[in-house]
């Protein structure tokens, strides 16, 4: 311990920023380290990086198969039962709180996205803040599903439809403010709903327009995000 | 860039290209692919925390069941700036074993036992887990050349919630020799995973 830390009373607290990381830390101690650590940067900093190990402890668990019926069991309380059994159409209703819990979800990730109300029809404006960018598909004039696309190291989009004329097999395609086009996926749409999430290789920032587009070519939907 | 090809009725996620980040965000948004992609990443590790735990298979179904709910639920105010994917749904599993393990009054599995199978563990991926950076292994390892009383005090402390006084009696130890082991661990493991940390803070 430095001279330096003596100074600023760290010594007191050596024992329990560990106690602090690990979460077993209770009462009047652990006020007292928290009150420390918010005015102590070089504390503030261990706890950081202590708590970084604490959390890889509780990993360490070797991975165990769970028994047989484990999946089929949680699918059927989440609703999402073997989707290969029991494919599900999600009704148009269920899209538009589905985009608001899309944008929670994305301000939730701390990527900041603000979270607007889905008038349904009408098209929401695209919304871009820190790395995620969201917005309907527009068809005909009218919201037909949403797009988002998060950055981070490995970049992804996600779509749904719900009440388009999208039938079978369609192509997804961004455009970029360089104007190329990338092609990012091919989904199947479900009489015109399809849900759909991919990895995405191209800075989600950068693109201006999301394309439903048929395999002859022709554009169905189209989301603004630039 | 080759195409992706997803099948919404069989809901086929390119398992392993997608972050966790992007699953839970999936998830969200109702995404079944995402859900079920999520739990099978996640439902091998989140079950063989529960059951490294409690050494029970059925209240381990039960704690692994119900962590997966909660994560479903959950997942729109996941927060990334306080930890990874990963450490949130384990510690949601490893709280909910301790609910269990409280509820039922049963004896949890003993930390040298937790220890012991966290240090066979064969992951199915290995190689994976390197490449992603994973500092599983590191800890496994640095964990196992640990003295075997900072060992459990570490164990009990970061999985199984016992605070330092609790430890003291359940080694019969010293308070202060309680706080200092763990203290003492966790400094040692730090210094495994981030070398660039050192040991001398080891104090």
């Amino acid at each position: 311990m430095s001279d330096d830390a003596r100074e600023t009373g760290c010594d007191a607290y050596r024992d329990d920023l560990a106690e602090l990381a690990l979460g077993v830390l209770t009462g009047r101690a652990r006020a007292q380290a928290l009150s420390h650590v918010e005015s102590c940067p070089r504390c503030a900093d261990d706890l950081e990086q202590l708590s970084r190990v604490a959390d890889t402890v509780v990993q360490v668990a070797p991975e165990v198969e769970p028994p047989m019926g484990f999946e089929m069991r949680l699918f059927e309380r989440m609703g999402v039962a073997d989707p290969r059994r029991r494919p599900r159409r999600i009704r148009p209703s269920h899209w538009v709180p589905a985009a608001v819990a899309a944008a929670a979800a994305a301000l939730a990730l701390g990527l900041g996205l603000t979270l607007t109300s889905s008038p349904a029809p009408t098209a929401i404006a695209p919304v871009h803040h820190g790395q995620v960018i969201s917005a309907d598909f527009v068809e005909n004039g009218a919201a037909v599903g949403r797009v988002a696309a998060g950055g981070g190291t490995r970049p992804w989009l996600s779509m749904m439809l719900a009440d388009s004329t999208a039938r079978g097999t369609v192509n997804c395609i961004v455009v970029t403010a360089d104007g190329v086009t990338h092609h990012v996926g091919t989904f199947v749409a479900q009489k015109g709903y399809g849900a759909w999430i991919a990895p995405l290789h191209v800075d989600p920032t950068d693109i201006r327009t999301a394309e439903v587009v048929s395999p002859s070519g022709t554009v169905i939907a189209t989301a603004s995000l630039g | 860039m080759p195409p992706v090809h997803l099948v919404v009725r069989q809901l086929r996620v390119v398992e392993g290209e997608l972050s966790d980040e992007a699953l839970l965000a999936g998830m969200a948004v109702g995404e079944r692919a995402a859900a079920v992609s999520f739990v099978r990443r996640y439902q091998r590790r989140v079950f063989g925390l529960a059951h490294s735990m409690t050494g029970d298979a059925g209240v381990a179904e039960d704690v692994a069941q119900e962590a997966m709910i909660r994560v479903w639920r959950h997942a729109p105010v996941f927060d990334p700036r306080r930890g990874s994917v990963a450490s949130w749904v384990l510690t949601i599993t490893r709280n909910l074993a301790i609910d269990a393990l409280r509820l039922r009054r049963a004896v949890p599995t003993d930390p040298d036992d937790f220890a012991a199978s966290a240090l066979r563990s064969d992951e199915h991926n290995p190689e994976d887990a390197a490449h992603r950076g994973d500092a599983r292994q590191t800890v496994r390892a640095a964990l196992a050349v640990l003295p075997e009383e900072q060992r459990r005090a570490v164990v009990l402390a970061a999985v199984y919630g016992r605070t330092a006084l609790e430890i003291s009696e359940a080694e019969g130890i010293p308070l202060g020799t309680a706080k200092t082991r763990i203290r003492t661990a966790l400094i040692r493991l730090r210094a495994a995973v981030e070398p660039s940390e050192g040991v001398g803070d080891e104090r």
